[in-house]
């Protein structure tokens, strides 16, 4: 919303210097995000929040200025009161509408008008706030809207048929031309409204060109609605076409507000159109909108804020944003006008006292409440993740974060079933449109992406993967997922098996480790490992007698596996512990410990067992032992 | 006699202190101590020392043998820090140092660890949930209803539910953390204290401040008496905590419909220090921690009694938070892969 300094000071005497203001202005809710100096004026940039419609005028920033200032505002003064006015003559025009998607329809015929250009201090205004000028009577509306904050607009009252307005939802399809020249194709249920013949309005999102306002027009007829917000909202989505008073209409505009920016319209309009009032004020409403009653206990202030602010202080602030406050023993009733809809419960009252007293001369505490005891569902242990990632960063994995979205390209590239991997429906990009199965992908990539700088490259990744060939099966587990060219199969396999062990899982990982042509690459359900992690460590105590130490040179096929010799040599029961130490060709030489928790162990005994090993050895692999 | 003992002191002392490694002083020892050392002769020739002065030169001979130990003693102690400096003099100090090769941890995962000890200390836990969520979690429990222009304001992206019983729009990947308000605490009771780091997705097209999947941290913390005051008090010390204590902060009035009152944390620029940068689009601040008291509304849904029970909800733009404080100028370095960027953290 762009605010020029120059048209806010037409209704309040503003002290502050500009950058103040502006920061001022952002403490209270209007964020100020950009202050422009132009020769002779300032130009704020506010950010308007949703709740608050009433912002998107100048008279409603004015409000929030008087409020810090404390201060009251001038409104324009109009020459004639158009509610007291007798017109001399008196137009047809019939209107039926419907309250259930038009809540309020304001409006009058003017005669006798002549479309010009503005006049220089109106174009000048409009541009400043961005707004194009265009003929006198367009520019009026458009400067009244931005000025009062209720949308108008113009109808070329000739062009009516029939002489008659029927507000009514539209069918599906049907086409409507804009007044800027666009054809439009209607989605089922916009509400228009038609004259006898044809749809001659899209309400609150855009004029038709049928009865638009140009220069030959001399009849017009304004309209000051009050729309329905989810009506607006969802027309102006399917269209893909917002207006400053769609945006309006969808926040909720001032419903009481219609004939104060009819009357400011009229004025001008007659003022620098020339012209005469022909027709009674139309004011066809589902209710009188009348400011409503909300209180604010000051028990429940003090308590929500956490600060007694003086009550005198409390009061002033709500009598500078026009509540009327009122107190009654303990409780402030306030009266709400009608342009702060945002204004509904209690609540909204506290944000309003502290807001204008001040966020930031509010002092900071510590909540004393309490801290809860057991643990919370959906709870995560972070030092478990952290664990397993200090694993792999002390093994030399460098971690990455990649995104989860991926192409359909990239999974098949990768052998995926794009139909089984779970899709969004409006992907930013075809290269965003999946959610992945895998992490797999994203490292093979990455390693891709840093072969020009680095040789040897080993990277992880912990994060989630989606799972489910439709939403009912969907799942999100965490994976581990790593790559390396710098390894090989047995020193990755070594780092997953110290995981597991710092992690209490005995299990073999060898089936999650692959070799493919960029290196080695695992693969590990970490949401599964964290099921049956087992931190519980208990210590055994050191061996009293010691134990005998030797190793042995194998000579075995290079087809037999070294996970089978293994396990034989451990079958003999005072064998304790077997590694293999290293493996040329076919010789495999296996470090052996051999330990009796009894007593001393002989050298007899020892030359028994390794006779019964290389005898099963020989007998099953045809392995013997290096001379 | 006599004459003999003191000689035999100087010739040892003055051998010792001449000594320059360890192995003459051990010969030394030997010379004078040792079995067949002059000390030891000299002491064995007591015996023919008149019975009456040999209590006197019984205790000149001790003497000198103290005074002979001593002395070895402290010269072993300075032959030895003598060696050792000359050890350390050998070396080539500006050698570079040969790193172990340890891996880096992604700078996203520092800040997590970091912050998630910062709350853990103040009480706070750390929840972890879908982000493949319903529209009623993501909005409507969060005083969002379907139509809401609030809902611009995250561009949501829907998911395809083919093959699935689930109605079109109704899943979709969260766009914020805050539906765990809900699915927290409709299974517990106050007092609530939570933390939920996580990532979100926006239909939003990707530049150097915006992504379509970002990091952020959603905390909440409701019971019987909780204050605007306490809710100042938890983000300024967080995040003198996370980023300096020295950091300047202040607080706006903001709106989402989820809380009321609504505040907005500005945090200065960390990288130009308030005075405007590229960074902070030259407003030399940093929008960092949008929070509020949490809405009746959202506690009524939850099964709360908004009358007894109250509290607040905050957000921290994890990605923004990590950028600010390692001064990186694109959201997308924490996606890109790139070594020479992960080796730096």
């Amino acid at each position: 919303m762009l605010t020029p300094l120059s048209w806010l000071k037409e209704y309040i005497d503003i002290k502050l210097p500009p950058k103040e203001l502006g920061e001022r202005l952002t403490e209270v809710g209007l964020g100020t995000e950009k202050i422009t100096k132009e020769k002779d004026d300032v130009i704020f940039d506010l950010e308007i929040t949703p709740n608050r419609p009433d912002l998107l005028s100048i008279i409603g920033v004015a409000r929030e200025v008087a409020a810090i200032e404390g201060k009251k505002i001038i409104y324009p003064k109009n020459k004639i009161d158009i509610t007291k006015v007798k017109p001399k003559k008196v137009l047809p025009l019939k209107i039926e509408t419907d309250f259930k998607i038009n809540q309020r329809f304001t409006g009058i015929i003017i005669d006798g008008i002549k479309v010009k250009e503005s006049p220089t201090w109106l174009k000048e205004k409009l541009i400043k706030i961005g707004q194009r000028p265009i003929n006198n009577i367009v520019d009026i509306t458009n400067y009244v809207m931005f000025e009062f904050g209720n949308p108008l607009h113009a109808f070329d009252y000739d062009k009516i048929e029939g002489k008659i307005m029927t507000v009514h939802q539209s069918k599906d399809g049907e086409v409507f031309k804009s007044v800027d020249g666009l054809n439009y194709h209607l989605p089922k249920g916009a509400v228009v409204i038609s004259d006898s013949k044809k749809i001659i309005d899209l309400c609150g999102i855009k004029g038709g060109f049928n009865s638009g306002t140009f220069e030959e027009t001399k009849t017009i007829f304004i309209r000051v609605p009050v729309e329905d917000p989810v009506l607006i909202r969802r027309t102006s989505q399917a269209l893909g076409l917002r207006s400053e008073a769609s945006s309006i209409f969808e926040r909720g505009v001032n419903r009481g507000g219609t004939i104060d920016a009819l009357n400011r319209c009229v004025n001008l309009i007659l003022e620098f159109s020339g012209g005469e009032i022909a027709s009674e004020v139309y004011d066809l409403k589902k209710e009188e909108f009348l400011p409503w009653k909300l209180s604010l206990r000051i028990e429940r202030l003090n308590k929500i804020l956490g600060i007694e602010i003086p009550q005198k202080e409390v009061l002033g602030i709500l009598e500078n944003l026009n509540l009327s406050p009122k107190l009654i023993k303990n409780n402030i009733e306030t009266t709400v006008p009608t342009y702060r809809n945002d204004l509904k419960i209690e609540e909204d009252l506290i944000e309003e006292v502290a807001r204008i007293y001040g966020y930031n001369k509010f002092p900071k505490t510590m909540p004393q409440s309490g801290i809860p005891s057991m643990i919370i569902p959906y709870f995560k242990d972070y030092s478990l993740e952290n664990k397993a990632k200090e694993i792999f960063k002390a093994s030399g994995f460098s971690e990455i974060y990649t995104y989860s979205l991926t192409s359909e390209k990239d999974l098949k590239d990768f052998g995926f079933n794009e139909g089984h991997c779970l899709r969004v429906d409006n992907p930013i990009s075809r290269e965003f449109e999946y959610l992945r199965p895998t992490l797999k992908i994203n490292l093979i990539k990455a390693i891709v992406e840093n072969k020009s700088n680095f040789n040897k490259i080993s990277l992880f990744e912990l994060g989630k993967v989606y799972l489910g060939k439709n939403l009912d099966e969907k799942e999100e587990p965490y994976y581990l997922s790593g790559i390396t060219t710098g390894k090989n199969y047995a020193q990755v396999k070594g780092i997953i098996e110290r995981l597991f062990w710092e992690f209490g899982i005995k299990e073999d990982p060898s089936d999650s480790i692959g070799v493919i042509e960029e290196g080695i690459i695992f693969e590990l359900n970490f949401s599964k490992l964290l099921e049956k992690a087992n931190f519980e460590k208990i210590y055994k105590p050191l061996p009293k007698y010691p134990p005998v130490i030797e190793d042995l040179a194998i000579i075995a096929s290079e087809k037999v596996k070294t996970g089978d010799l293994i396990s034989e040599i451990k079958k003999q029961p005072l064998v304790s512990e077997v590694s293999l130490l290293d493996q040329f060709e076919e010789t495999r030489t296996f470090h052996i410990v051999y330990l009796d928790k009894e007593k001393n162990l002989t050298n007899e005994e020892v030359v028994k067992i390794r006779e019964k090993i290389l005898s099963n050895l020989s007998e099953k692999f045809h392995a013997k032992i290096k001379e | 006699m006599e004459e003999e003992l003191l000689n035999i002191k100087n010739a040892a002392v003055s051998l010792i202190l001449d000594a320059e490694d360890k192995k003459s002083l051990e010969e030394i020892k030997l010379q004078f101590l040792g079995r067949s050392g002059r000390l030891t002769f000299a002491i064995k020739e007591i015996a023919k020392v008149p019975i009456e002065k040999r209590p006197e030169i019984g205790q000149l001979a001790n003497e000198v043998k103290k005074t002979i130990e001593e002395t070895i003693e402290s010269q072993e102690l300075k032959v030895r820090s003598q060696e050792s400096r000359k050890r350390v003099e050998s070396i080539d100090k500006t050698v570079p140092g040969i790193k172990p090769p340890v891996g880096h941890l992604h700078p996203m995962s520092q800040v997590i660890y970091d912050v998630v000890d910062v709350f853990k200390s103040l009480g706070f836990q750390a929840a972890d949930g879908p982000e493949i969520e319903t529209d009623y979690y993501n909005f409507e429990a969060l005083n969002i209803p379907k139509d809401h222009p609030a809902r611009d304001t995250q561009q949501t992206l829907y998911l395809d539910t083919k093959g699935s019983k689930v109605t079109p729009g109704e899943v979709i990947l969260r766009t914020q953390l805050s539906g765990m308000q809900s699915r927290v605490m409709e299974k517990i009771k106050p007092p609530v204290r939570v933390i939920v780091p996580g990532k979100v997705y926006r239909y939003e097209q990707v530049d150097a401040s915006h992504g379509f999947e970002f990091w952020q941290l959603e905390g909440f913390l409701v019971d019987t008496n909780v204050t605007l005051t306490d809710l100042f008090g938890t983000i300024d010390y967080v995040l003198r905590k996370l980023m300096h204590e020295k950091i300047k902060i202040k607080f706006a009035t903001t709106n989402f419909p989820f809380v009321e009152p609504g505040v907005d944390t500005y945090m200065e620029c960390t990288v130009c220090k308030g005075k405007g940068c590229s960074f902070c689009k030259n407003s030399g601040w940093s929008e960092i921690m949008p929070a509020g008291m949490i809405h009746p509304n959202v506690l009524k849904m939850i099964g709360y009694d908004p009358q007894k029970v109250n509290g607040f909800a905050f957000c921290i733009g994890l990605s923004r938070l990590v950028t600010l404080r390692y001064h990186m100028d694109d959201l997308r370095l924490l996606t890109n892969p790139d070594l020479r960027i992960l080796d730096q953290f």
